[in-house]
C-alpha cells in the first residue's frame, strides 16, 4: 500500500509569486483554508476549516520554510497521527512547477491494519461523500 | 465533535489495540473479555478499556451473555481509512486547482 501522494502542478506566474500563496497565511487563507500560519521554523500552526466544511482542524509543526521549500507536519483533530505536507517550488523558464508531497499516510492505519483490509476486500457499502462532508476541509 | 471516521483512526492509532483487534480479526468467532485480558497479560480493567475505544469505532461488538461478556472483531468500518487516501488525493487536486486559480486573479 502506498504511503504518499504525490501531486504536481505547472504555474504561468513567478516562483516568488507562488511562493507567497503556498507561505503567507493571509495568501493561504484565500485559495486553502483559515490559518494562523507563519512560515517560520519550529512555528506551530493551526488550520481551520469552515463551518459548512465541518469544523475540522489541523494542527502541526513547521520543519522547513526556506524558498522555495516548505515542509509541515500534518496532524488531524482527534488523532494523534502525523503525516508530513512538502512544498518544493522549481523555477522553469516561463513560470514555476509546483512538487506536492502528503507522505505518512498509512501511519494510519499501522502495519496489522493495513494487511488486515488488505485481505478484507470486498463488499463494503461506505460513503466517501460522508467522509468528504465530514473531513471536508 | 469526533466524528465516526476519527475514532476509527483514534481507536487504531494504539499499537496495543491494533494487537487485539488482530488477534479478535484472526479467531473469527467471539472471545470472552477475561480470556483476552489473560492473552495479552492485562488486568480485565485495562482491556475493557481499549475494547471501549474500539467499541465506539464499531471496530468491536460487545456482547454480554450470563456473566461473561464476548467480544467478536469486526473490520468494515477499516475500509474508511482506505478512502482516507482517495479522499487525500481529491482534496490536493482541488486545493492545487484553487491556487492556479488564485494565481490568475490576483
Amino acid at each position: 500500500m502506498k504511503d504518499s501522494i504525490k501531486k504536481e502542478a505547472i504555474f504561468n506566474h513567478s516562483i516568488d509569486k507562488v511562493w507567497n500563496a503556498i507561505s503567507n497565511g493571509e495568501e493561504i487563507a484565500k485559495w486553502f483554508i483559515n490559518n494562523n500560519f507563519k512560515a517560520e521554523k519550529g512555528y506551530e500552526y493551526t488550520f481551520t476549516a469552515s463551518e459548512e466544511r465541518g469544523c475540522l482542524t489541523i494542527t502541526g509543526e513547521v520543519k522547513e520554510a526556506n524558498p522555495y521549500t516548505l515542509i509541515y507536519t500534518w496532524i488531524v483533530q482527534d488523532t494523534n497521527t502525523e503525516t508530513t505536507v512538502k512544498w518544493k517550488l522549481e523555477e522553469l523558464e516561463n513560470g514555476t512547477k509546483l512538487h506536492l508531497e502528503h507522505s505518512g499516510i498509512s501511519n494510519y492505519e499501522g502495519e496489522t491494519a493495513v494487511n488486515m483490509f488488505n485481505s478484507f476486500s470486498g463488499g463494503w457499502a461506505e460513503c466517501i461523500e460522508n467522509l468528504t462532508k465530514h473531513l471536508a476541509l | 465533535m469526533q466524528d465516526k471516521f476519527t475514532k476509527i483512526l483514534k481507536a487504531i492509532s494504539d499499537p496495543t489495540r491494533r494487537e487485539i483487534f488482530h488477534a479478535l480479526i484472526l479467531v473469527t468467532s467471539a472471545l470472552p473479555i477475561n480470556q483476552i485480558a489473560t492473552n495479552f497479560n492485562m488486568t480485565r480493567q485495562g482491556v475493557t478499556k481499549h475494547l471501549k475505544v474500539l467499541e465506539n469505532a464499531n471496530l468491536v461488538t460487545i456482547n454480554s451473555q450470563g456473566r461473561e461478556r464476548y467480544c467478536i472483531a469486526n473490520a468494515k468500518p477499516l475500509k474508511e481509512v482506505n478512502k482516507w487516501l482517495q479522499f487525500y488525493e481529491q482534496f490536493w487536486d482541488d486545493s492545487l486547482n484553487n491556487l492556479g486559480k488564485y494565481l490568475d486573479e490576483s
